[in-house]
C-alpha cells in the first residue's frame, strides 16, 4: 500500500455544519508511504473518528477514503484482515490491550499471528522503554503510561506500510516519549513505511514532512 | 491459538455446559436406542421376510354345514369390491391355485428320497418381499423359485427326521438343494427344477411366482375357466385397527388370529418407539438450544476481547474457531458416550431376547451409528454457522 487518500471526507455527525475549518475534513488529502505526518486536533474535532475510518471499523462518513485508489468501503473481510496483518499498524488511543494477559502475552498474541519480530528485538524494546521488569505482569495491573509502551511494541510486531499512532505519548514523560519516537522512526525507516501521528496538544517530536490541523 | 484460547475461555460457565452435556446425552441416547431397538425388533419380527406385518390372509370360514351343503367357499368379485371399499384396506391380491397336477421329489443327502403330490399357489408379485431377481420366472426356463411353509421344515425336522434318524436340515442347506418338479395336465408333462428361496411362517401354501402360475395354467390346465380365489391377501394400513376384526366377523371371514395379534403388537410397539424417539429429538433440540444460548452469552461477555482480536488482525474464522471447536468437541463427546451407553443397554435387552429367540440374528449397530453421525453433522454445522455469524455481528457492529 503506497497511498492513502481522503476525498472530501466528513463524519456524518458534522453534516450541515458550515463552520468547519480543517486541513482534512472536506479536503482532498493524500498520505504517502515513507513520509511522516502529524495531525493536530482539538478535542471534538473527530480525531478518533478519523483513525477508525482509515482502519476500516467505522463507516459513518461522507466522501471517500482510498487505499492505492481503491475505495475501502468495498473491502472484503479477508482484505481487511490482510491489511491489518501486513500493511497497516495502529496504536489506539484507548490501547485495546487484554488486561487478563501479561505484557509479554499481549505482544505475543500479535507476533504469533504475524511471526514478524524476533523475541530478541521485542525484549530489546521492552528494555529501551524501561518496562523489562513488567514483562510478566498482567497488563490490567500496569499504569496507562506503561500500557502505552506495551501497545507500541505490539503495534510494531507486524509488517506495515503505514503506522498510525493516536496520541501515543499522552501519558509519557519526555524522555520516554523521545525513546518511543526513536523506536517508531527506526522501524518505519527500516520498512520504508509512513507514520501518521495524532495529538491534542502534546505531540511526539519527529521530523514531520507535513502537519495538518484537523 | 493457545493465547487466544486463554483469552476466550474467560467467562465459560461450567454448569451451563455440564447442563447441556447431560441434556444432550439423554436426548441422543434415546434417539440412538430408539433406532437400534426398532432395527433389532425388526430382526425379531422379520422371521418371515416374505410378508410384511401389515399383510393379512383371509379366507371364508369352513364349517361342517358349508361342507355338507357345498356352499361357496370362494370370494366373488363383489366380495372383493366390497372389501376394497373399506378404509383399512390398502390393496388386495388374490391367491391363484394351480389347475394341474404337481409331483415333487427330492433327495436328503442320498439318505432318503421323498416324492409327493402337491399343489402350487401364487399371489401378485408385489406382495412377495423377495428381491425381484430371486423371484423371477423366465418363460421357457426350467427353474422355478418356490417359497415353502416353515411348517413343512418343522414337520420334517422334528417329526420325520427325528423318528427315522435322518439328519436335520437348516433353511440354508435346503435352499441349496434342488426340488425336482413334474407338472402334468392337458396331456402334457413338464420337468422343472424348484429353487427354494425361503420359508414362510405366515403363508400356509407353496408359493410360486405369478408369472409362472399364469403360464403353467395356460399350458397344463385342462379347463381354461378361471376359478374364483378361495383366499385373499390384503395389505392393511394399520393391523391394530378394530374395524378389521369386526368386518371379518360380520362377513364370516377368517384370518390367522395369532398373526393378527402379532401384527398389532408390532404396530403398537413401532408407535411407542416412534413416540419415544420424538421425545429424544425434542430433548436434543432443547439441549441444542441451551448450548447455543450458552455460547451466545459467552460471545457477548467476551465481545470486547473478540473485537480487539479482530482489530489487531485476527480473521473472524480464527476468532470463531475456539468456540466452534468447543461446541463440536462437546457434540462428539456426547455421541461417543451415547453410543457406549446404547451398546450397554442393547446388550442387556438382547440378552433377554435371546431367551425367547435363540436363532436371533441381531443386526449391527451401523444404522444407529449412522443416525448418530448424521445428527452430529447437522448439529455441528449449525453450531459452526451460528458462532461464525455471532462473531461477524461483532465485526459488523462497527458499521
Amino acid at each position: 500500500m503506497n497511498k492513502i487518500q481522503l476525498l472530501h471526507t466528513l463524519p456524518n455527525v458534522f453534516e450541515g455544519r458550515i463552520d468547519i475549518v480543517s486541513d482534512i475534513w472536506q479536503q482532498d488529502v493524500t498520505f504517502e508511504k515513507g513520509e511522516l505526518y502529524l495531525v493536530e486536533a482539538n478535542s471534538g474535532t473527530g480525531k478518533s473518528s478519523l483513525c477508525s475510518y482509515i482502519y476500516g471499523y467505522r463507516h459513518d462518513y461522507q466522501g471517500q477514503i482510498l487505499f492505492d485508489g481503491e475505495d475501502i468501503r468495498k473491502y472484503s473481510v479477508a482484505k481487511w484482515t490482510n491489511v491489518r496483518q501486513k500493511h497497516f499498524a495502529l496504536l489506539w488511543q484507548e490501547l485495546r490491550m487484554f488486561p487478563e494477559l501479561t505484557a509479554w502475552e499481549n505482544v505475543e498474541i500479535k507476533n504469533k499471528l504475524t511471526g514478524f519480530q524476533k523475541r530478541k528485538q521485542i525484549e530489546e524494546w521492552f528494555d529501551m522503554l524501561g518496562i523489562t521488569d513488567r514483562l510478566h505482569a498482567k497488563v490490567g495491573r500496569m499504569s496507562f503510561g506503561q500500557q502505552q509502551r506495551v501497545a507500541l511494541i505490539r503495534a510494531l510486531c507486524q509488517p506495515f506500510d503505514f503506522l498510525l499512532v493516536d496520541e501515543p505519548i499522552s501519558h509519557l514523560d519526555d524522555s520516554n516519549a523521545e525513546i518511543m519516537g526513536r523506536i517508531m522512526t527506526t522501524e518505519a525507516k527500516r520498512q520504508g513505511a509512513g507514520i501518521i501521528a495524532t495529538s491534542i496538544g502534546k505531540h511526539i517530536e519527529l521530523e514531520y514532512d507535513r502537519i495538518f490541523n484537523l | 491459538m493457545k493465547l487466544v484460547w486463554k483469552l476466550l475461555r474467560q467467562h465459560i460457565s461450567i454448569p451451563q455446559f455440564v447442563g447441556f452435556f447431560f441434556a444432550n446425552l439423554v436426548g441422543v441416547v434415546i434417539i440412538l436406542l430408539g433406532v437400534q431397538f426398532y432395527h433389532d425388533f425388526q430382526a425379531l419380527d422379520s422371521e418371515d421376510s416374505f410378508m410384511k406385518a401389515s399383510y393379512l390372509i383371509v379366507n371364508k370360514k369352513i364349517s361342517a354345514f358349508s361342507t355338507l351343503t357345498g356352499a361357496q367357499q370362494t370370494f366373488s368379485d363383489s366380495d372383493v369390491a366390497n372389501l376394497q371399499k373399506e378404509d383399512f384396506v390398502e390393496r388386495i391380491g388374490a391367491f391363484t391355485p394351480s389347475s394341474y397336477n404337481v409331483r415333487a421329489r427330492f433327495d436328503v443327502q442320498g439318505l432318503a428320497n421323498f416324492s409327493t403330490e402337491m399343489f402350487f399357489e401364487s399371489v401378485p408379485d408385489e406382495f412377495v418381499d423377495v428381491s425381484s431377481d430371486a423371484w423371477n420366472y423366465q418363460e421357457g426356463s426350467t427353474q422355478i423359485p418356490i417359497i415353502l411353509p416353515k411348517n413343512y421344515l418343522d414337520l420334517y425336522n422334528f417329526g420325520y427326521a427325528q423318528g427315522k434318524g435322518l439328519p436335520k436340515l437348516s433353511e440354508g442347506i435346503l435352499g441349496a438343494m434342488k426340488l425336482q418338479v413334474q407338472i402334468a395336465g392337458n396331456g402334457e408333462v413338464g420337468n422343472f427344477d424348484g429353487r427354494i428361496v425361503g420359508f414362510s411362517s405366515r403363508l400356509n401354501t407353496i408359493l410360486v411366482p405369478e408369472k409362472f402360475m399364469h403360464w403353467a395354467n395356460q399350458q397344463y390346465a385342462s379347463n381354461e375357466n378361471t376359478k374364483e380365489p378361495t383366499r385373499l391377501i390384503i395389505e392393511v394400513n394399520n393391523p391394530a385397527d378394530e374395524r378389521i376384526t369386526t368386518y371379518l366377523q360380520d362377513h364370516d371371514y377368517e384370518t390367522d388370529k395369532e398373526k393378527l395379534d402379532a401384527s398389532k403388537t408390532t404396530f403398537i410397539l413401532r408407535v411407542i418407539v416412534s413416540i419415544v424417539m420424538v421425545v429424544g429429538i425434542v430433548i436434543s433440540i432443547l439441549s441444542f438450544y441451551i448450548l447455543m444460548l450458552s455460547v451466545f452469552l459467552l460471545v457477548q461477555k467476551n465481545s470486547t476481547k473478540l473485537e480487539n482480536l479482530l482489530l489487531i488482525g485476527y480473521s473472524p474464522a480464527k476468532v470463531s474457531f475456539p468456540y466452534q471447536a468447543l461446541t463440536v468437541g462437546l457434540n462428539v463427546l456426547v455421541l461417543i458416550l451415547a453410543v457406549v451407553i446404547m451398546c450397554v443397554v442393547r446388550n442387556y435387552y438382547l440378552g433377554m431376547f435371546e431367551n425367547f429367540f435363540p436363532d436371533l440374528q441381531a443386526p449391527g449397530i451401523m444404522s444407529a451409528l449412522c443416525v448418530g453421525l448424521v445428527l452430529l453433522l447437522i448439529v455441528s454445522i449449525f453450531n459452526i454457522i451460528a458462532v461464525h455469524r455471532k462473531v461477524m455481528s461483532i465485526w459488523k457492529r462497527k458499521d
